[in-house]
This record gives C-alpha cells, structure tokens and sequence, in this order.
C-alpha cells in the first residue's frame, strides 16, 4: 500500500512539485524558529545562581581626575552606604554587574589546559551575600586572604569542567599571563550574570583588594537593601552621596529593572518572529487546504471508478491521507537533509540536542500540519457515491 | 480591453471565494510584515526629525585603536580629538560636538524620573531641525558662560510639570538646577545621536576639555554646504586621520574613525567590525530576509493560481481556439493577478497602520511614532507590484502552452 503511494505521488511529481517545495521551505521556517525557542527556553530552565530581589547598583560618574582624591571619596561613599539601616550588604563590583550591557573576559589556563575564554567579575568581599551566592565548594574571599601568596580566585562550574574537567579545582593555580596566578579558593554552582536567556558560560570572580589599589576608581557599587525599601530611601541616599563625592554623576537602578530589560530584548525579537512564523504556516495551512481541495475534486471519475469496483469509503479516505503524508515525507525528507547539518557541524556552538528537539517538533508539525489539512477534502471524496462521480463524467 | 479583463478577474474572484480568501491573506499579511519593517527601518534611517536633512549630515561616533597583537579598544570620541582634529576641518559647513547621553534620576514628589541627559553646543541645534513647541535652543552666550540651561522634551514637561508652564521655570536633574529655555517634540530613541529627554550645554562639563587621548564620550555632527560636499568631507577626514595615526607614539597603532551617515555607522559598528563601511552587506542580508520572507506566501500563491486557473482550462481553449496568441493570455493573466495583488495590497495597508499604531501605542520603543509616510507607501507599492508579477507569471506561462484541443477537452496533467 504505502509502496504504491510513494509510485502514485512520484509519478505525478512534477504537478506536486511546488507543494513538495512549500512543506519543505515551511519545515526550514519552522525549524529555525522552534531552535530559536528551544534554545532560549532551556537557557531560562537553569537557575541564574544568585538572588537578584531588593538589589540596588549605584552608578558613579567622577568629576575630576584626581585618582587620590577620588579613591578617598569612594572609601567614604562605602562608609556611608553601608551605615544606612535600611541597607544590608553593599560591595563594590567591576562595570560588567548582573544584566548590565557590558562584559569584561580574560583567558585563563590550568596546567595543560589552555586559552579557556571567561567572564570576570572583579568584586568585593560582601558581593557573595549581596547577591546571595552559593558555594559548593570550598569558601568565598575574605580577609584572610590579605596575605596569601596567590590572589585568590572563585570560579563557576562550567568553568571548573573546562579547566580541570573531573578533577577537584579547589587549590589549583591558574595562570592568566607569565606573572599572575590565581589560586582557586571556591567553586559556585551556576552563574549566569548576562541574562535569564544566556547561556551558561564559564565565569570567575576575582577580588577587589580595596586598600592595595589606592589609583583605582571602581564605577558599580551593588548594594542589597531590605525588602520594602523604597523610592523615598533612593532619594536621600543619592542625596547624602551627592554631597560626599562633589560633581559625581549618580545613578540608581534595580536588578529587577535591568533584568526586565535584558528579557525584553529577547523576548520581543521572539514573539515578533514567533508572529511571523504563525502567519507563515497558516497561510501555507490555507492554501495547502484549498489546493487539495480543489485537486481531490478533480479526480472524482477516478473516485467513482474505484468505488465502482468495490473500494470502501474508508480505503478511499486513508488513500488520499496517505498520499498527503507521503507528499510531505518527500518535502520533509529534503528538508531534514539539509537541517541535520546544523547539529553535526555544530553551527552557532549550540548544543546538539536543541537543534534535534526542534528538528523532530517541526517534523512532527508538518505531519499534523499537512494531515489536518487533508482530513476535510479526504472527507468529501470518500463520501462521493460511485453512481453520481461516474454520471459527472 | 484592459477593462474587460478587470470585469473577468472580479468575476473569476467572486467564484472561487475560499481561494480568493487565502491569496488575498496571504498578500495583505505578507505586505503588513514588510510594510512595517519598511515603517521600522525609515524612522530609525530615513530623513525624519531631528535629522531632516540626511543628504548633508555626518557623524562621527567611534574612535577605534587598534595595537599591535590584535589589542583594540573603540569607544566615542574625547572632546580633545574634537576640538584639535576635527574641528579645523575646511570643507563642512558646521561642525558640532556633543556628548553620549547619560541616563540621570531626578526625583519629583517621592516618584524616580529617569532622564537621559545630553550635553551638547550651540551648532547642534543649528545642524539639527528639532520641532519646538515653546521656547528656543540656548544661545551661543549661555554655551560660552556654561549658564544651566536646558532644553527639555515633551515627555519631561508632562512628567516634570504637568499642566503647569514649563518655560522660564527650574528642572533639578542629578541634584543641579536648570532654567527651562525650550521644550522640543520627542526625540525617538531609535536616533541616537539626537536623543535625549534634557539637553544642556557642552561646557557644564568643561573638565572634559583638556583631558587627552582619543576616546571619550562625545560624537560630533557635521553639515556639509551641500550634498556634494560629503564625499569631499570624506576624504579630509580620511587625511587627517592618517596624520594623526603617524604623529602617534607607538608607530604599530592603527586608528579607524570614520564620518559616517547614519545608515553607514550602524552598517559599520554591526557588520564591519567598526573599519569596513559594511552598507553593502546590510542591504544584502535586508534583501536576503524579504526575499526569503516573501517566497513561502509566492509558492502559496502559485500554487492557488495553478488551481485557479486550471479550472478555467476551458475558457483558455475556446479563446485560442478563437485565434489569441499565447502572449495575449499570458498578458491577461498577469493583468488579472495584480489586480488581485493590488487588492491584497490595498488590505495590507489597513492592517499595517493598524499594526503601526499598537506599536507606537505600547511603548515598545521609546517615542517612536511610526507612520505611513510616502515612501514606504511606495516600497509597499513595489513589493506589491513584484509580487504579483512573480506569482503570476509561471502558472501564466504553464497554462498559455496548453494546446487549444486539450484545454477544450478539460486540462491536461
């Protein structure tokens, strides 16, 4: 049965061709746009790896150019914020903050592992509990480490498995250039600071040694306030700093608010193309109908003769399904050719089971697709009495 | 004869009204898509307020260094690259500089504003035509004594103010205190170099000034006398820069900056890695995406017109048979399908205003205000005309072959 389908529809594959080729540029559509969501959902899936409710980053802009002078205001800005009652950890942090638009990377190497590309976070001691991260090895940075030998370093798994694969990390240098090494003092679970829908990539967190660097002016200062805290608390706070650093350029925003910010832009290119996609398949849902329609009630003589001869009308009805489905295995089967490309070249560094998810969803898809459009015409031709088809004739 | 065609194509549409349903979905939505997009890509690149006149304006937005061993670093420019480089330059007409906007709080009755404030000179608002509704730009006088002053937008008077008057009165921003001098229509966020919600003047942050180096926060606009002039600007600009790259003290650095319309910086940042000019291939890859956008809702299209005018198999042979040529029925079917298309067109405009208007409604961008302007009419219109054309020519051509026995006897396979 299903042998003589694939005769009957590649004996006629000229007049099918142009249906052939709109289920196969339907499935690249489909396919491309479900690994896109695929893709951003699984990032979403995995936890961020720290808490990002009731923070604050303040943004600090320096008037001047004294570097000593500067330094001497920041000590005291620190001071101040973290006296505030309503405030409960604060903690200095390179420009690259959680779901800032900025990055800051560095190449690291572990012993025979070389040139591994991370984020880096250069932050102060108080930055594990303002963002409340867990360790799940070893400890975080503190004042002990004043006096170690190697700076210490705290790095996220992806990065612990791209540099020491199984084995333990905790203690082991890595080396940045021939004169720095980092010791590595702790190991978070996740840390995904780019955004909800970024991957996770490798991460560390290196440590800001205030007092050592007197030259250096850190812009973000993260603060954790309690919950409830308002808008009143912002404006005198911005207010008392504004007059410690004289002519600072000071801005205020939540964690929250950047996050929402940073989703936005993931979210609306989606459902923008999410919409156009939809309109893609239902237009070609539409004429794919109307186009059956019309070719099934052509073939009414060929109904009626077939009746004539003793065919029930569910053996009709399951011929013209078959031949749709078998109309869209030959556009999918291109289709797929050229779409397991994607996961055996490993296009875009996206992992493969996302392109095979998306793959399999948009094959499954068509078939639903191209049945749901057949079972109406299917219908009327097996409902044709065999007397009134051949009479036509 | 063109009209008779008209008639047998309304009439051929009122028969088959499931098919005549689906191509004129097809069109209008696939004209909506591109339409907007079209709507999108005017109103951050096209002549619009504040930058009427994109034929005569450069920017210059980057600076970039580049070292030895790949090390490069780009950013906005330093005052003092303007002031000593681009400034003496002979052939614009005006030059101006202003800063990168900087997001600020101001806060009124225990609620946050957040502003973005720009600093700017005096030639600004002469190069730029910004709509004022009340007041006027600060003078050269306030730019040259650093008087706070702000020109502000329609958004921050209503947010500021209310209904109370706005001019003559003071706005606190970043905990300083400006007089209101103007108040100018919204600036879309999607123009960069225009936008801000409170301008003032560029020597409030005098201290700026002699810093050295190349990279800072500032871009600078220049006007050239007239649109020929801009490849003249070009060229000295280019000079320059090579000067300048040789008087530099480590001989390996390369410099890139570039004045640039401001299609071609967006085409340079995005898609030349900040060197190469890039506009090529943004029109490539824009022509790409609509081309392939537009090929599923076409073979749709074919396909439908294949069937609908298989069923008129009939009346092509009786006219062949009356004597018409191949070229007349090709003709007439090509009249009838854009015909149709213009039909779909005609909906795809309604429902792309619609669109339009919920995009400008839901603040999605920042002040944008989309609109329906004579040139994306046009772009519509075109699209339109190829895609009727396209669509129409192949069943056209498949059908005008048909030899008149067969056709009379009911079509062939």
């Amino acid at each position: 049965m299903i042998r003589h389908l694939f005769k009957l529809i590649w004996n006629r594959k000229k007049s099918n061709f142009l249906l052939i080729t709109e289920i196969f540029f339907c499935f690249l559509v489909l396919f491309g746009v479900l690994s896109l969501v695929f893709y951003n959902v699984r990032n979403y899936t995995k936890p961020l790896g720290f808490e990002h409710e009731n923070v604050w980053l303040l943004t600090m802009q320096t008037a001047t150019d004294s570097a000593a002078l500067n330094h001497q205001n920041q000590e005291q800005v620190l001071q101040r914020v973290r006296s505030f009652p309503e405030v409960e950890y604060a903690a200095l942090t390179s420009s690259n903050a959680p779901f800032s638009f900025s990055q800051m990377n560095n190449v690291f190497s572990a012993g025979s592992v070389k040139g591994i590309q991370a984020d880096v976070y250069e932050v102060q001691d108080d930055f594990k509990d303002v963002l409340q991260l867990q360790l799940s090895q070893g400890r975080w940075f503190g004042v002990q480490d004043n006096a170690s030998n190697h700076e210490p370093i705290v790095i996220n798994r992806a990065m612990q498995q791209k540099l020491f694969g199984q084995e333990d990390a905790l203690g082991k240098l890595i080396q940045v250039n021939d004169t720095t090494n980092f010791q590595v003092v702790g190991v978070t679970d996740y840390f995904r600071a780019g955004s909800e829908y970024a991957a996770e990539e490798p991460a560390c967190f290196t440590r800001i040694n205030f007092e050592k660097n007197p030259t250096y002016f850190w812009n973000e200062l993260l603060i954790r306030v309690k919950p409830g805290t308002g808008i009143d608390f912002e404006e005198k706070m911005v207010k008392e700093l504004a007059g410690i650093g004289k002519g600072w350029t000071l801005e205020v925003s939540t964690l929250e608010k950047m996050r929402q910010n940073k989703a936005k832009l993931t979210m609306i290119p989606m459902i923008a193309l999410g919409l156009v996609c939809g309109f893609l398949i239902l237009n070609v849902a539409l004429g794919l109908f109307g186009v059956l329609w019309y070719n099934i009630s052509r073939r009414n003589s060929e109904i009626g003769l077939r009746r004539a001869l003793g065919a029930a009308s569910g053996q009709i009805y399951r011929q013209f399904i078959g031949e749709v489905l078998v109309l869209a295995t030959f556009g999918l089967l291109l289709g797929v050719v050229f779409a397991v490309q994607f996961p055996l070249l490993h296009v875009f560094q996206v992992e493969p089971e996302v392109y095979v998810t998306a793959l399999l969803c948009a094959v499954v898809l068509i078939y639903l697709l191209t049945t749901a459009c057949a079972l109406y015409p299917s219908r009327q031709a097996a409902i044709i009495q065999p007397a009134t088809a051949l009479h036509e004739e | 004869m063109l009209k008779n065609y008209l008639k047998v194509a309304w009439k051929v549409l009122l028969r088959r009204k499931f098919f005549t349903f689906i191509s004129l979905f097809g069109i209008s939505f696939t004209l909506m898509v591109l339409v907007v997009a079209t709507s999108l890509f005017d109103h951050a690149f096209g002549p619009q307020m504040p930058e009427r006149e994109t034929d005569r304006i450069l920017f210059v937005n980057m600076m970039r260094e580049q070292g030895k061993e790949g090390y490069t670093s780009s950013g906005p420019i330093s005052y003092y690259f303007y002031d000593r480089n681009i400034r003496p330059l002979k052939t614009p007409e005006m030059i101006s500089v202003n800063s990168m906007f900087f997001q600020v709080n101001s806060y009124i009755n225990n609620r946050k504003l957040a502003l973005d404030i720009k600093y700017t000179d005096r030639a600004f608002w002469d190069i730029l035509d910004f709509h004022f509704l009340e007041g006027n730009a600060f003078t050269q006088q306030d730019v040259k004594n650093a008087n706070r002053v702000a020109v502000i937008n329609e958004h921050t008077r209503q947010q500021y103010f209310g209904d109370a008057p706005a001019l003559g009165q003071d706005i606190v921003v970043d905990q300083v205190k400006y007089k209101v001098v103007g108040v100018v229509e919204n600036v879309p966020v999607l123009r960069v170099q225009s936008y801000a919600d409170v301008w003032v003047p560029v020597t409030l942050k005098s201290q700026d000034f002699n810093k050295p180096g190349l990279r800072g926060t500032y871009f600078a606009t220049i006007k050239a006398r007239q649109p020929g002039d801009i490849p003249k600007i070009k060229a000295e600009y280019a000079a320059m820069m090579q000067v300048l790259e040789r008087q530099q003290p480590n001989k390996e650095t390369r410099l890139f900056s570039f004045p640039d319309t401001f299609l071609e910086s967006f085409a340079r940042t995005l898609l030349g890695k900040g060197q190469e000019p890039g506009l090529g291939i943004l029109y490539t890859i824009l022509a790409g995406l609509a081309f392939l956008f537009m090929l599923l809702p076409t073979i749709n299209l074919v396909n439908i017109n294949i069937s609908r005018i298989m069923e008129r198999s009939s009346e092509i042979g009786v006219r062949k048979a009356f004597g018409a040529t191949s070229k007349t029925i090709i003709g007439q079917f090509i009249i009838e399908n854009i015909f149709l298309t213009l039909l779909g067109g005609l909906l795809g405009f309604v429902l792309s205003s619609a669109v339009l208007w919920l995009i400008n409604d839901s603040g999605i961008i920042v002040y944008a205000a989309l609109g329906l302007n004579l040139r994306v009419f046009a772009t519509g219109l075109l699209l339109c005309l190829v895609f009727g054309l396209i669509s129409g020519v192949y069943p056209a051509y498949k059908m005008s072959r048909l030899h008149a026995v067969e056709a009379l006897k009911g079509g062939s396979k």
